[in-house]
């Protein structure tokens, strides 16, 4: 039960992302969102910058392109609560955090850009990878 | 230096570990009178008659440095003899945080035997727990006890989770607790003292004269040896340290017996590796070196693929061994299990959950479940032996069982295995780099990258990764190569925090003499536990680079409680409070400079990891252990 229903709202959510554009909303602030996302430890589980246990970076995730989108996952999350999965993301209701705060975390995560180097200009990373195709060439 | 000590023990460490091993098989049937490895059999009737101190005692605890009185001069010091065993016994340190009740024993450590103060030697430090937890990291690294010497009731109850911990465990170790029954500060005492930790040792004993002592040292370190090995406790009594002694003969060690399987099993294990068209062999946590080794040679003989457990735990099979992997062909009809779950065999020595007896209170200490046993292919059948044990057994089956079609068949076989695992591995690594790339640039240091970058740093070196890496992301399982007994310690037995920094430095003790560096990935929550362990490390100059990963929490507990207060409705803004360390931050850099540990950070910009990573390895390689600060992503 509680599976389906955290895949409904997940689904839910995807749908109405489909057709929006990752736009910063409108009268958000990502200045506030900032100190908001830190705040609410928004942090612990998607990094200071996006990339964490749960990657956000790149508006990675469908629930993030649009503000409905992302407001209807937090505030059905914290509705439908305690019946969601456990050992996810925290609630939210509404009492915990308003809309505006919700529109200001948004405009925050979608300022996320993470561009690392391929791992051909990483040093180490070609190495590690290098030491693995040495082993196919000699035989090792 | 009296000489005439030396001479007088009568037994020299070679002749002594000689004997050990022409014993070969034989049991030890040594009696140790007071030993207790149920407290049901626990000897009556040597209940000491405490005094209350004097004056002249109480004025000494309280800062009077004045020493007890000594009214016979010993030219012959019981102690030394105690110190003898150990140094037969191969001992190679003895961590303390100094007490009177053993203050005998320490003065014969320092200056009994040529050289004095080695073999053992003894390592300062700052807090019980941090010496348990320095026996404990050096038995992970090198499968084989020091001691923690413990100042009574006061420093055992110090002791008490790091022995509970190393307990979990399975690390051998001798806990040597001074007991000053008649002259000291009755709240020090006990009569019986070993009953604090009881449920979680796995024997104890409380000598009553010099012969009973000796002998009971010579059985701490056979039982601890003794799989399951675990932490073993030895009550000194203070004036037994203190005596003279005259005529005493040292006793004989003689090695455990360790049952492996029998020949009728061997054989049946030996056919149907022989037999089978995939067979696979998974590896767990054996006991020695030499186990390895022996796991090593059975998987070659055979052409089994296997799997290891190297990146989980010390004591596994070499990760990068070519067998390492699943082979060509995956259908594996015949499955071994090495204290591991097969699918068709396990053998698996006796675990420490199934002794009995020792936790009269019913305390009822819980036991995780067993990972070597949790595994989605429950195994058929389990034999209750040891596996290192019956490794040689099985070999010479296999090997009298080889005939020169299976050897051709075996050696074809080995050829596809190897080959389809260089392209599994190379496939593997190419997936793994590209994942750890995510964050690379960022700021706060991704951990993925703290582990990528130490990489060419380390991997021509002999190195240990003695910190668990449970809470630092796991990163050097896909990124680095474990193909020593060493090559990673394993994460938390217990859960215990407070762990990391104390057993790193006990790693440190064991790679000191054997060119090895130790690397500490260390989280900051851990670190505050018993951070005086840096000094330790500075004052013995130890090889270890401790890599800070400073998110500035408790981090898995500020995560359970943002999502208590979720779920509750009432929000995660305040999650924060008795989880994370601000206002104000903590400098690791500073407090290690403080302890006199050279140090470096806090960083926070990647692009100064490598350097920094660089100058701690030279440093630590030129025997000066570095510690940075690094402020990291939470995971």
């Amino acid at each position: 039960m509680k599976i389906i229903v955290f895949w409904l709202v997940s689904g839910l959510a995807a749908v109405m992302a489909v057709s929006a554009s990752a736009q910063t909303p409108a009268g958000a602030n990502a200045v506030r969102g900032e100190k908001l996302y830190y705040a609410h430890g928004c942090y612990t589980c998607h990094g200071y910058n996006g990339i964490g246990k749960h990657n956000i970076a790149n508006n990675a995730s469908p629930l993030l392109a649009d503000e409905a989108a992302f407001l209807i996952y937090l505030r059905a999350r914290g509705d439908l609560n305690p019946l969601l999965p456990t050992q996810r993301m925290p609630h939210f209701p509404e009492e915990s955090l308003s809309d505006n705060a919700a529109r200001d975390i948004l405009a925050h995560i979608r300022t996320f850009r993470d561009q690392p180097p391929p791992v051909s200009e990483s040093p180490a990373l070609n190495a590690i990878l290098e030491g693995a195709a040495l082993a196919v060439d000699s035989g090792n | 230096m009296d000489d005439s000590n030396k001479k007088n023990t009568g037994v020299s460490r070679r002749a002594f570990i000689g004997s050990s091993v022409a014993a070969g098989a034989a049991s030890l049937l040594t009696q140790v009178p007071g030993a207790s490895a149920n407290p049901d059999t626990k000897a009556d009737g040597r209940r000491p008659v405490s005094k209350p101190p004097s004056d002249e005692k109480m004025a000494r605890e309280v800062g009077d440095a004045r020493p007890s009185e000594i009214t016979e001069i010993v030219s012959r010091a019981a102690s030394d003899l105690m110190v003898q065993v150990l140094r037969n016994l191969e001992i190679e340190y003895v961590a303390l945080n100094p007490g009177s009740s053993f203050e005998g024993l320490q003065e014969s450590l320092i200056n009994f035997g040529d050289p004095p103060n080695r073999m053992p030697e003894i390592v300062s430090a700052m807090h019980e727990g941090s010496a348990v937890d320095m026996a404990h990291g050096y038995a992970r690294a090198e499968g084989k006890p020091m001691v923690a010497l413990i100042q009574g009731t006061v420093g055992l109850q110090n002791a008490s989770l790091p022995i509970y911990q190393a307990f979990h465990g399975h690390a051998p170790m001798i806990v040597l607790v001074g007991n000053d029954e008649e002259n000291f500060l009755k709240v020090h005492t006990g009569e019986d003292i070993a009953g604090l930790v009881r449920p979680y040792t796995k024997w104890d004993a409380q000598p009553e004269s010099l012969e009973e002592t000796l002998a009971a040292l010579v059985e701490a370190y056979r039982q601890a040896m003794t799989p399951p090995c675990a932490p073993v406790l030895v009550v000194l009594n203070s004036d037994i340290q203190k005596q003279s002694y005259e005529g005493v003969d040292l006793p004989t060690y003689k090695a455990p017996v360790v049952t492996g399987v029998g020949e009728p099993d061997a054989n049946e294990i030996a056919k149907a590796l022989l037999a089978a068209v995939s067979p696979r062999i998974s590896v767990g946590r054996l006991r020695s070196p030499a186990g390895i080794e022996q796991a090593v040679r059975l998987a070659e003989l055979v052409g089994a693929s296997v799997k290891t457990m190297a990146t989980y735990m010390p004591m596994s099979f070499p990760q990068r061994h070519p067998l390492v992997g699943p082979g060509a062909d995956k259908s594996y009809d015949y499955h071994l299990g090495l204290e591991q779950a097969g699918a068709h065999l396990a053998i698996h020595g006796p675990h420490l959950r199934d002794m009995t007896g020792r936790d009269p209170a019913g305390i009822g200490f819980g036991w995780k479940e067993d990972p070597n046993l949790k595994r989605r292919v429950k195994p058929e059948k389990i034999l209750r032996y040891d596996a290192e044990a019956s490794l040689p057994v099985i070999i010479a089956a296999v090997e009298a069982n080889l005939t020169e079609e299976v050897r051709k068949q075996i050696r074809d076989r080995t050829r596809s295995i190897e080959k389809a695992n260089k392209v599994e591995r190379f496939a593997a690594t190419k997936k793994t780099v590209e994942k750890k790339r995510a964050g690379w640039n960022g700021s706060p240091v991704s951990l993925a990258r703290i582990y990528a970058e130490l990489w060419p740093l380390i991997k021509d070196l002999d190195w240990c990764l003695a910190s668990p890496s449970n809470f630092s992301g796991r990163h050097h399982v896909g990124l680095w190569d474990h193909d020593r007994p060493h090559s990673y310690l394993g994460v938390y037995p217990a859960a215990g925090v407070g762990y990391c920094l104390g057993a790193s430095v006990g790693a440190a003790l064991a790679a000191k003499s054997r060119d090895r560096i130790v690397i500490n990935i260390q989280g900051d929550g851990d670190f505050n536990y018993l951070p005086g362990a840096v000094w330790t490390a500075a004052h013995h100059e130890l090889p270890i680079l401790t890599i800070m990963h400073n998110n500035r929490a408790w981090h898995m507990e500020y995560m359970y409680l943002q999502y208590m207060a979720g779920v509750r409705g009432r929000g995660t803004d305040r999650a924060h409070i008795g989880t994370t360390f601000r206002d104000p931050y903590i400098n690791y850099a500073k407090l290690a400079d403080g302890y006199g540990m050279k140090s470096e950070g806090p960083i926070s910009d990647p692009n100064l990891l490598v350097a920094a990573l660089t100058r701690g390895i030279e440093s630590v390689k030129s025997g000066e252990p570095y510690l940075i600060d690094v402020l990291t992503q939470p995971r």
